[in-house]
């Protein structure tokens, strides 16, 4: 997957998190591949997306959206408009 | 809200700023992005900014960067960038160090704790309510609660207890998080407001407690973290999905809010309150404008819209009440205004006589409050400037940014107080006798300048002043004044050390230690405590650690008495020669002669390079230094 493939709204918002540069937040990027993407900083990532397209994550579900792509297919399944 | 384009080009702006290490150019765009924006990632950057720009902060704006420990037992990590951007905005670096979950007994109490190994300038304990009081809950639950006053009672001690021997071994200050009131119980709404211990009530009334036990120890504030929730609404604080899953106490909504109490609440720990409100008067003190609409024309009074500008004063005699002093600056013929205020006195919630000092005139307004500073001997940082024209204000902002401008909406009068109330600057934990005494201490220096400019000879004006100074220890005169002093006092203040409660206390009850405490009256009142002076004395030497003496009484030789006063207490206490320490500041070139004109005599040339220290040393076996004939001394 390229760049292109995660929208640019998302990829600012998670490079305002996770402290990258917005070229850095690839399909790819997973909290084993991204150095700051920490437990603390995951948790910031999924409450600042919830404010951003006003959608909740089901907390059993959160630790399991490690990576850019599950995170983009889940706004995508709750009907985010990205 | 701006637009897309321009919410880019600040974020850009803050980039660029950071990446210059231009600490007030990234500041002030931080301040626009925050305001304009709706993003939480955008809270983010500004987090990434501020810790970009950290270093810079301090030494470009002057800010304090605090060791902070956080004792705690529920999730903060993601309010932590939250809270760094709030400390930023009020010019502070929080350097944060997180505790463990629920080992806060072990933290505060174990001498090898991380914690203890910290060494924290500044701790939160941040708990909730089943840390504190974790029985509550249960014994609440039907309502009547025979236990329930005592368990309230019970977890007040182990705080206080808790407290009590972290103080012993830290002089860290310490804010201590409340517990924000349930929402609703199994009482349902009805029961809790009847119910004499229903869990809403018992957690209100443990807050009080907890409230009165940090009144009991030194450097401690308590966070009532309810009130902000009440603010927003109690229902809506918590996520229960983040709370039951996380932990998180606060929902994301609130971050922003829920940082700047906490805060505006360590910040008195740290910071002195202003001491002067300086207002305009039309469109402001009152509606309309006096030239133009006349006395009988200008809008207060008990009728809307005139009421609004009564509550705008009666808010000013609030804070009055408790030793805020008032002034005014205003463009308008003083004639004029002396009028409105006779004409109009049944209208008004304030005299002339309340404002202790006043410019009204056809001058700028920077310069009428540089008088105004002046005459009243506070610094520009001291004042608060409210005034309705954007003009006036923005004049102000640029020629005096130490003056905080807050304005005043023409077509929104209603809001003022709301306004006011919202900003820091009056924020103050505690207040002292002092305090409340100064309005009036302040109408005595006016008469004393005025009896200054009768008599002609200076040392006849001292003499007729009947001066008298009391020298007490800090622990015996209010200590929270000695604190205050510490904290408050910039221009005759020789080391400028902020130094806490607990070290006053330290340098009082050791050996050799002095900290000693002058309080001045005279023939038109009591000025109250208003210097100090903190020494060691070990083996033949004494060094005086700090010395510094509020400015409203300085040039009366009381400086020279407490001086006197502290070398024959190093005599006493074995010393043979004293060493004072000058640390020249950006306000205290009053003072830097000080030493040198008692007969002291310079140790270094120039500052050392450390701290920019230069010592001094008079040797106390064949020198003393003289109180002035004009005061007379009283105490031990």
């Amino acid at each position: 997957m390229s760049i292109e493939q995660v929208p640019s709204s998302l990829r600012e918002l998670l490079a305002d998190v996770f402290e990258v540069a917005p070229e850095q937040i690839t399909p790819e990027l997973s909290m084993t591949t991204a150095e700051n993407w920490d437990s603390f900083r995951h948790l910031q990532a999924i409450l600042a997306l919830e404010g951003e397209y006003g959608v909740q994550f089901d907390p059993q579900q959160i630790p399991e959206l490690t990576s850019v792509a599950l995170l983009l297919a889940e706004l995508k399944k709750k009907g985010v408009a990205l | 809200m701006v637009s897309e384009t321009e919410r880019q080009e600040l974020r850009h702006r803050i980039r660029e700023a950071v990446a210059k290490q231009n600490a007030a150019a990234a500041v002030q765009a931080i301040r626009q992005l925050l305001v304009a924006t709706t993003k939480s990632s955008d809270v983010l950057f500004c987090s990434t900014a501020f810790s970009g720009i950290a270093h810079a902060l301090v030494e470009q704006l002057g800010a304090r960067r605090l060791k902070t420990y956080v004792v705690r037992s529920v999730t903060l990590e993601p309010i932590l960038p939250v809270l760094s951007v709030e400390a930023g905005l009020a010019n502070y670096v929080l350097d944060l160090q997180m505790g463990g979950y629920g080992s806060y007994v072990d933290e505060l109490l174990n001498p090898a704790s991380a914690l203890a190994q910290f060494q924290p300038e500044l701790i939160f304990i941040i708990l909730d309510w089943e840390e504190l009081a974790g029985r509550l809950e249960e014994l609440c639950a039907d309502g009547i609660g025979a236990e329930v006053e005592k368990e309230i009672e019970e977890s007040a001690a182990r705080m206080e207890q808790l407290l009590r021997n972290y103080r012993a071994s830290s002089s860290a200050r310490i804010l201590l998080q409340g517990l924000v009131v349930p929402d609703s119980t199994s009482l349902g709404d009805v029961g809790d407001a009847n119910l004499p211990h229903s869990l809403t009530n018992a957690v209100q009334q443990l807050n009080r407690r907890l409230s009165a036990v940090c009144g009991t120890i030194s450097d401690c504030v308590f966070f009532d973290v309810d009130r902000i929730a009440a603010r927003y609404g109690r229902a809506r604080w918590q996520d229960a999905r983040m709370f039951l899953a996380s932990r998180l106490p606060v929902a994301a909504e609130w971050f922003t809010d829920y940082s700047r109490g906490l805060v505006r609440c360590f910040s008195t720990l740290f910071r002195a309150s202003r001491k002067v409100l300086c207002t305009d008067l039309d469109n402001t003190l009152w509606g309309g404008i006096l030239g133009e609409d006349g006395p009988e024309g200008i809008a207060t009074g008990s009728a809307f819209p005139g009421n609004c500008y009564l509550e705008y004063q009666r808010y000013l005699q609030r804070l009055s009440a408790r030793g805020i002093l008032l002034a005014i600056a205003s463009k308008n013929n003083e004639a004029d205004v002396r009028e409105a205020f006779n004409i109009r006195t049944a209208d008004l919630a304030l005299t002339l006589d309340n404002f202790v000092a006043y410019r009204i005139n056809w001058n700028e307004k920077s310069d009428s409050i540089r008088e105004i500073a002046r005459e009243l001997s506070v610094g520009l940082d001291s004042i608060v400037f409210v005034d309705d024209n954007p003009v006036e204000c923005e004049a102000i902002r640029q020629q005096l940014p130490e003056v905080a401008v807050v304005e005043a909406s023409i077509l929104e009068p209603w809001n003022l107080v709301t306004a006011l109330a919202q900003q820091p600057y009056f924020d103050a934990a505690v207040v002292t006798e002092d305090d409340v005494n100064r309005v009036q201490e302040y109408k005595a220096q006016a008469q004393r300048t005025e009896l200054a400019d009768r008599t002609g000879n200076r040392d006849e004006f001292l003499a007729s002043l009947e001066i008298v100074c009391t020298f007490q220890s800090a622990l015996r005169a209010p200590l929270a004044r000695a604190v205050q002093l510490l904290a408050k006092t910039n221009q005759f203040n020789l080391t400028t050390r902020r130094h806490s409660a607990a070290e006053v206390e330290q340098f009082a009850s050791e050996a050799g230690g002095q900290a000693v405490v002058v309080r001045v009256r005279d023939r038109f009142g009591d000025a109250g405590v208003v210097g100090l002076a903190l020494a060691r004395t070990q083996g033949d030497l004494c060094r005086i650690d700090s010395f510094l003496l509020s400015c409203r009484v300085i040039g009366r030789g009381i400086e020279t008495a407490l001086l006197a006063y502290l070398c024959e207490q190093a005599v006493r206490d074995g010393a043979k020669r004293i060493v004072g320490e000058f640390i020249a500041t950006k306000k205290n070139a009053l003072c830097a002669e000080f030493y040198p004109e008692n007969k002291f005599i310079g140790l270094n040339a120039s500052p050392d390079t450390s701290n920019g220290s230069i010592f001094y040393v008079l040797d106390l076996v064949n020198s003393t230094i003289t109180t002035p004939q004009w005061i007379t001394v009283e105490g031990n």
